[in-house]
């Protein structure tokens, strides 16, 4: 079986090598790796059969190129990370090609004679599992695959980049701070529970005392701009992983607190105590933050500069 | 100018079912419509606003079954004709349930051709329940026309339409000439909720209903689901309670240090 992996960074091909050995040893037939990287600025990455390079900072740019490559190789399975772009690049591959297509895969596994490839959906609540089939296009969750290294010196192909009917203008950066979330060891998130935007120093002052970050829902980074997009938590923000997620007058949205379920330990604090963050919490406090935070503070700095 | 716009009736996320043994309980999940659709229309309207033309509202019913969904899809439809959605056409087939994304683009790029065709097609970077991010490059591809998909900003200039695309790391500043289908996030726009007098009005605007064989279609490319299953969530739900809130403070504390996460 050939295996497909279109990246657009050098990363981005090692998660998907990776993802094709699984594939190897969970279909048990051995798969022959081939990759694109489009990138403007290409690396040579190890570990692949045949490697294309397209010079190309967008896949506007370069799609057509990439179809080319698709037809050439004939690929059994093609993957990607799912990163927006690449989502987008592969739903024009699956379109033109006459391939299925299934989006941000968690888990490829077995059962009996078939091999399933496993995706979230509803917001996270639920699993549905979809059979591997000959000729399938998907997106693997980021970070669900191991990155590895592979030992043979790919045969390099350079690619022009080929598009018709679209013009890139530019790129804009994005307003962020200097944080990652997603690697941060606690995290306290904050929610709609807060009335203004100053209010959110409590919150600030926590993670300080903590040693960790504020991270946010979506309405406080998208509806209210108090916090940048790079804190915000949620299916279509940052997964989160931390040993402490403290969200307080956080509702608990699907959305919101699927992608912070890796986390060690949940503690909720809201005034409602029907909220469903409470299902979704190791502890619960059930208050008004505006009394609670500031008394959390002081306990903690009584008791933690001991 | 026809503004198109995609309106998908999902299950609704915040009323998920499910059985102890963790069977998914679909049929009993409502149906509402999806969140970015109504960024989608609210955009379409601001277009038409500014261009003049008609906002046309197309849907397919993807989840069965088909005669239960009525009442719901048709609460869909309705929300989105109150949000500014002047007239609407869907496709309603027992052949389209959980068909798959492939499917759903196919019989709606026929309806919206049996319509006069497109310049411009909105639709929603993603659905709410299903999440594929698919439909909006699959349309495009049976229509034969352009797509720019995640765009939390667009223009239109004549023929050509300036989108900005909404990644992870940057903003992308794409133009292209239409016809287009632009999918778009939630960044687009904040819309408000319909008022009482556009949710009365609503149900005076055109809902017209059609097969697949109205639209043309016998046969569909199909790939769906074989199983779901419910996600577990097992945490401790241990609520702390005290007569202050220094002493829950003071617990909750305890309990973090008992578990290894906060160091004394
Ligand atoms: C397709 C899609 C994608 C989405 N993606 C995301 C995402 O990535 N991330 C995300 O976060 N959301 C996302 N959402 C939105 C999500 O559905 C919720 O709307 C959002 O998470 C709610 O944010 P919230 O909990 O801050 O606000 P609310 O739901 O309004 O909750 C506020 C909470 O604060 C409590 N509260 C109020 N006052 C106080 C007080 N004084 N003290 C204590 N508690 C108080 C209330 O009881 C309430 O529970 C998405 C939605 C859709 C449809
Ligand atoms: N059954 C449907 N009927 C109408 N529009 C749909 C349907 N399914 C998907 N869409 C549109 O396509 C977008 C992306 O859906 P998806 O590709 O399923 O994530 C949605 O936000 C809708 O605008």
């Amino acid at each position: 079986m050939k295996g497909l992996v279109i990246g657009l960074s050098g990363s981005e091909l090692r998660e998907g090598l990776s993802v094709l050995e699984t594939l190897s040893n969970v279909t048990g037939s051995n798969v022959e790796k081939y990759a694109v990287l489009v990138s403007s600025n290409p690396e040579k990455v190890k570990g692949f059969h045949k490697l294309y390079l397209i010079k190309s900072g967008s896949i506007y740019t370069s799609f057509q190129s990439v179809l080319k490559i698709v037809s050439e190789v004939a690929p059994e399975a093609i993957v990607a990370v799912n990163m927006k772009d690449c989502v987008d690049l592969m739903s024009r591959v699956a379109a033109s090609t006459d391939r299925y297509m299934v989006t941000e895969v968690a888990l490829i596994t077995r059962n009996g004679d078939d091999v399933y490839l496993a995706r979230p959906i509803l917001g996270g609540r639920a699993l549905a599992y979809y059979k591997f089939t000959k000729g399938i296009v998907f997106t693997v969750a980021k970070g669900k695959f191991q990155p590895i290294e592979g030992d043979e010196e790919p045969e390099v192909i350079e690619i022009a980049p080929e598009a018709d009917g679209y013009e890139v203008l530019g790129v804009e950066e994005k307003k962020r701070g200097a944080v990652d979330i997603e690697s941060a060891d606690i995290v306290v998130g904050v929610g709609r529970g807060f009335k203004a935007k100053e209010d959110l120093a409590m919150a600030s002052e926590l993670a300080q005392i903590l040693g960790g970050e504020v991270g946010c829902s979506r309405p406080i980074a998208a509806d209210f701009g108090w916090l940048d997009e790079d804190r915000w938590i949620g299916i279509s923000g940052k997964k989160i992983r931390p040993k402490l997620y403290l969200p307080i007058g956080i509702s608990g949205a699907p959305q919101h607190i699927m992608a912070a379920n890796d986390s060690k330990i949940i503690v909720a604090v809201n005034k409602d105590k029907n909220a469903p963050i409470f299902n979704y919490s190791d502890y619960g406090v059930v208050a008004d933050l505006y009394q609670f935070i500031p008394a959390l503070i002081k306990v903690l700095k009584e008791r933690l500069k001991k | 100018m026809n503004i198109f716009v995609l309106v998908k009736a999902s299950l609704d996320v915040n009323l998920v079912r499910g059985d102890a043994e963790g069977n998914l309980l679909k049929d009993a999940i409502p149906l509402a419509i999806s969140e970015y659709d109504r960024n989608a229309v609210y955009e379409a309207v601001r277009i038409k606003n500014e261009v003049g033309g008609k906002v046309i509202v197309v849907s397919a019913l993807t989840w069965g079954p088909i005669q239960k969904r009525m009442r719901d899809f048709e609460n869909v439809i309705r929300e989105a004709l109150a949000l500014g959605g002047d007239e609407a056409h869907v496709i309603v087939d027992e052949k389209l349930v959980e068909a798959g994304p492939k499917a759903t683009s196919l019989a709606l790029s026929k309806l919206i051709e049996k319509l006069g065709g497109a310049d411009l097609i909105i639709c929603g970077e993603a659905s709410m329940d299903m999440m594929a991010s698919q439909v909006a490059n699959y349309l495009a591809h049976s229509l034969g026309v352009n797509s720019v998909t995640y765009v939390r900003e667009l223009s239109l200039d004549g023929n050509t339409i300036k989108c900005k695309r909404d990644l992870e790391n940057y903003v992308e500043i794409v133009k292209t000439g239409l016809p287009v289908v632009v999918s778009v996030t939630g960044e687009i726009n904040k819309p408000r909720l319909p008022t009482l007098l556009q949710i009365r009005r609503a149900f005076a605007k055109p809902l017209q209903k059609y097969s697949l064989a109205d639209v043309g279609l016998d046969i569909l490319p199909s790939y769906s689901a074989n199983k779901y299953e419910l996600v577990k969530v097992s945490r401790k739900n241990i609520i702390i309670e005290g007569a202050s809130m220094e002493e829950i403070a003071n617990k909750l504390v305890d309990k973090l240090i008992e578990e290894g996460v906060l160091e004394r």
